[in-house]
């Protein structure tokens, strides 16, 4: 069984603003999925169409085979939401707020409290359990939610932005734990991110999207063999033949792109026969961010041809 | 199992009110201006105007003749307490009901817990109900009470001042049974009703205070002398806010979905 699926999927919230555009991807269980793109291309409105807050206007989707839109409790009864939109009460200290969301969630008191107290352990938050809401930081509300959002142990966590407002302290231990849950308990996580470089660290596979759709969905491995398949290389070296076509960037430090890496030996052959020293040879791939540009450059690219 | 998430969710609405000052404020000033201040007024003109007052002559056409001065007084306060009083009473159900549905059904959206609340495995109808059930307990605990205070109140006024112990007929038991939760009812499904357009808490307790308007124009004619509040009157109003107060509120339910709550 597939963790989520989405087939054609579709919102408009107007018949002219067109939110999702026919968006197709499914997701295995225990899979990092990172959902990519500018504001306003509808990753938000993926998260609400999967918590069934909003109707599909076209196309299906589904959490573990239930249909969001006609069975949204037992939906949410399985998976875990970080939004952006969803809150906690302010007047209510943070262990306050965690009780209310187990019993809510119908946890048996004991097991809320014990659950509780381990969240806030693991985000840092035991310190502040007893502090109203008011007095938390953007950082900390950042982290109870995450805490209220895995308190009843969820098949699949839908995450939108959850690191933002987090210190590179907080980012880093939450992506720690995100990608902990998904590797020990099975967790399958829907990640709304801007933050690539974060994305790739802990994603297994990725989904762009732009202006309601989706450009391309696969592995870091799958994306980088549809982008333009050459490797920049960066050579440091001293007397470098001109004609090998070598760009300086700094000093000894040439660039160059090749389209496989079995052109590299040749380059560096060619440099010692002509007499020069090679201190260092590094091919870089492509990342994430590279890769993410490329897409939507692309697209727009074609939307302006058209 | 099912049941204490509603339970959870009432108990959690109950305390947004009580811990929260300014709330608490605005819920026990109308009481205390209904249940102490305007009784203590009413029981010292009876005790302490003259006689031969127009008020008072006019008033004592209606009872039974041949009464001495001191049972004159008394039956008065009598007539005033069972006649004039529920009607006064009645603004403070419909202030607690307003109050407590437009922080808990606006106020969520406000402070942006609404979506968190509706992505838990709760369904729309038990948070709609749930919702529904905090403000009228809390309406009814506060009627209550009040009718408990201005009863000993005027008790003792009227004890102290006339050496009379007022008898409370059984317009108040209608009142307290029948058409106080009626009102109460039909003032929360105003405010949820509402609760889809406004945005903002103040905004939708306004539309509560609509309720007072009908409550002082019967006020109203009742000083002019047109209208005594017997017991028909109250059955009739009672069951008749309550009737419609049932059918405004299946109406809204049928309007309340995920995303017109989050709009």
């Amino acid at each position: 069984m597939k963790a989520v699926t989405a087939e054609r999927l579709t919102k408009k919230y107007t018949p002219e603003k067109t939110a999702l555009d026919g968006v197709s991807f499914s997701l295995n269980p225990g899979e990092i999925f990172g959902f990519l793109g500018p504001n306003g291309a509808g990753k938000t409105t993926t998260v609400k169409l999967l918590g069934g807050m909003l109707t599909p206007t076209g196309g299906t989707c589904r959490v573990l085979d239930l249909d969001p839109a006609k069975d949204p409790a037992a939906v949410h009864s399985i998976s875990g939401f970080v939004t952006e939109h969803a809150q906690m009460y302010d007047n209510m200290t943070g262990m306050d707020n965690l009780l209310f969301y187990a019993a809510v969630f119908a946890m048996p008191e004991r097991e809320g409290k014990r659950r509780a107290q381990e969240l806030l352990e693991q985000l840092d938050l035991t310190n502040a359990a007893d502090q109203k809401l008011s007095t938390y930081s953007t950082g900390m509300r950042q982290r109870l939610s995450l805490a209220r959002a895995m308190l009843h142990s969820p098949k699949i966590l839908f995450l939108d932005e959850p690191t933002s407002g987090l210190d590179p302290e907080s980012a880093r231990s939450v992506n720690e734990l995100i990608r902990r849950l998904a590797k020990e308990a099975g967790t399958t996580v829907f990640l709304c991110t801007h933050q690539l470089r974060y994305a790739q660290e802990i994603c297994t596979c990725y989904g762009l999207v732009d202006r309601g759709r989706l450009l391309t969905v696969g592995t870091l491995q799958e994306l980088r063999s549809r982008t333009t398949s050459t490797i920049p290389v960066t050579i440091q070296a001293d007397r470098v033949p001109a004609d090998l076509g070598l760009q300086s960037k700094e000093g000894d430090v040439y660039t160059i792109s090749v389209s496989e890496e079995k052109e590299i030996p040749e380059i560096v052959r060619a440099i010692v026969a002509a007499g020069g020293n090679v201190y260092h040879v590094s091919a870089r791939e492509l990342t994430l961010e590279e890769i993410y540009f490329h897409f939507l450059e692309n697209a727009s690219k074609q939307e302006v041809s058209q | 199992m099912k049941r204490s998430m509603e339970k959870a969710l009432i108990r959690k609405d109950i305390r947004a009110i009580t811990a929260n000052r300014r709330l608490l404020a605005a819920l026990w000033i109308v009481p205390l201006v209904m249940t102490i201040l305007l009784p203590t007024i009413l029981i010292c003109v009876i005790a302490f105007a003259p006689l031969e007052s127009d008020e008072l002559q006019s008033l004592a056409t209606l009872l039974p003749a041949n009464l001495s001065a001191a049972e004159l007084r008394g039956t008065v306060a009598d007539l005033i307490f069972n006649s004039m009083l529920p009607l006064f009473f009645l603004m403070i159900p419909i202030m607690a009901a307003s109050v407590m549905a437009a922080s808990s059904f606006v106020g969520e959206k406000e402070k942006r817990t609404l979506e968190t609340l509706l992505l838990s495995p709760m369904s729309l109808r038990q948070i709609f109900y749930a919702k529904i059930l905090a403000a009228f307990l809390l309406s009814m605990a506060v009627s209550l009470l009040s009718f408990a205070a201005m009863l000993f109140v005027a008790e003792a006024e009227s004890f102290f001042l006339m050496e009379h112990f007022i008898l409370p007929s059984v317009n108040w038991i209608v009142l307290l049974l029948l058409v106080s939760p009626a009102v109460s009812l039909l003032a929360i499904t105003l405010i949820v009703q509402g609760s889809a357009k406004a945005q903002t808490v103040e905004e939708a307790q306004q539309r509560g205070a609509f309720l007072v308007l009908p409550v002082i124009i019967l006020a109203a004619a009742q000083f002019s002398g047109l209208l005594l509040l017997s017991i028909w009157i109250l059955l009739i109003f009672g069951i008749l806010c309550a009737a419609v107060a049932v059918w405004m509120m299946r109406r809204s339910y049928r309007h309340f979905t995920y995303e017109t709550l989050l709009k």
